[in-house]
């Protein structure tokens, strides 16, 4: 009784006396299609800001011995350029977020894709 | 106050005080609600500086504003002349517990010093050209030492491969502010035990508005470090 129950069973894959062989049927598990949406994870800015004025700025600071009323101007430059690049992130966060969609711009959002994919569903 | 208290007090005598007390200090403020109260999100926060309120008239978006309902202001919040967001910050920063006058006594007191130290010195000045470089007003000090004490860069802890860098980067404006005030309040609690600390607030911020002192030294070695640093600098986007 025993060993016709074990003949009956499928091919152990953890096994080592009876191993895969190849070749190895497919099994579809999932329908081979996309997902309706897209994630976010490639939407991350990988933007290195503001480098060049910090740069400018170690080394005037390195040069007048960290005293910041020597170096105004590239001190100015850095906050005004990490001011600007705020400004722009929360900008965007903002529109990302509401995924609000512009007509004719290029490079979209996953929100605002989402969007779209979700008005127009990709048919099969 | 205290003094209204007293002339009240003689008006009705034949109310027991603890009963009389809560009444006046809520026709005081003129309060319709009781204290502890929140306000659900839509109410918006009260706009009570003439000049916000000018700036709104401006860009005509007082009418949008209007129809909206409004938190009432708190008691702090004036549009006296002699109101400053700054200094308000200061004194909650300053605050312990939630005594708020200890600590409006003690800011005020520091101005005081300060404002002593600073008519010291200008009598002490010969020449007209040397006093007319002493600044006078505690409050213009307190600004400068604040703005002189604000960090540029931070340092912010980035693993990667396993080993913990500090990455420098740039720093926003409330942040470097914050870090301003506490570092400033740090230099005056390390202090001897018989200073108390109106003085030692005073001299710090002096000093800070002079560009020296302990919390200068202590803005200027993160900024060393951040230079030390830089190499790891681009860490910060990837």
């Amino acid at each position: 009784m025993r060993l016709n129950y074990t003949l009956l069973a499928g091919p152990s894959q953890k096994s080592a006396r009876r191993p895969q062989r190849e070749p190895v049927p497919f099994k579809q598990l999932l329908p081979l299609e996309l997902k309706k949406t897209v994630s976010g994870k490639g939407d991350k800015l990988k933007e290195a800001a503001c480098m060049q004025e910090m740069a400018v700025m170690f080394a005037c600071f390195k040069k007048s011995e960290f005293d910041q009323s020597a170096c105004l101007k590239e001190v100015a430059a850095f906050q005004g350029c990490f001011k600007d690049y705020s400004e722009r992130m929360n900008a965007q966060r903002e529109q990302g977020k509401k995924g609000i969609l512009v007509p004719g711009e290029q490079k979209l959002t996953h929100r605002q894709l989402n969007q779209l994919l979700k008005a127009f569903p990709p048919k099969k | 106050m205290a003094n209204n208290m007293r002339i009240l007090n003689k008006c009705i005598p034949w109310y027991p005080s603890s009963y009389l007390l809560p009444r006046i200090s809520g026709v005081l403020q003129s309060r319709e609600y009781s204290r502890p109260t929140s306000f659900p999100d839509y109410f918006q926060n009260p706009i009570f500086r003439k000049e916000d309120q000018a700036k709104l008239i401006e860009s005509s978006e007082l009418t949008k504003i209007a129809a909206l309902p409004m938190k009432p202001p708190a008691v702090y919040e004036t549009s006296s002349v002699y109101h400053d967001p700054l200094v308000n910050k200061l004194i909650n920063h300053v605050m312990e517990m939630g005594k708020k006058q200890l600590a409006r006594s003690l800011v005020e007191k520091s101005f005081e010093n300060i404002k002593r130290a600073q008519i010291e010195r200008y009598h002490l000045a010969s020449t007209p050209e040397a006093k007319a470089k002493i600044e006078l007003d505690p409050k213009k000090i307190l600004h400068k030492a604040i703005e002189n004490a604000k960090p540029l860069l931070q340092l912010q802890p980035i693993k990667r491969g396993g080993i913990t860098y500090q990455v420098p980067g740039p720093i926003t404006e409330k942040r470097s502010l914050f870090l301003a005030i506490k570092w400033l309040l740090e230099a005056t609690y390390e202090k001897e035990r018989t200073v108390h600390f109106p003085k030692q607030f005073a001299w710090e911020l002096l000093d800070a508005a002079n560009n020296t002192g302990k919390v200068i030294k202590r803005k200027q070695d993160l900024h060393r470090l951040c230079e030390a640093n830089r190499a790891y600098a681009h860490y910060r986007w990837q």
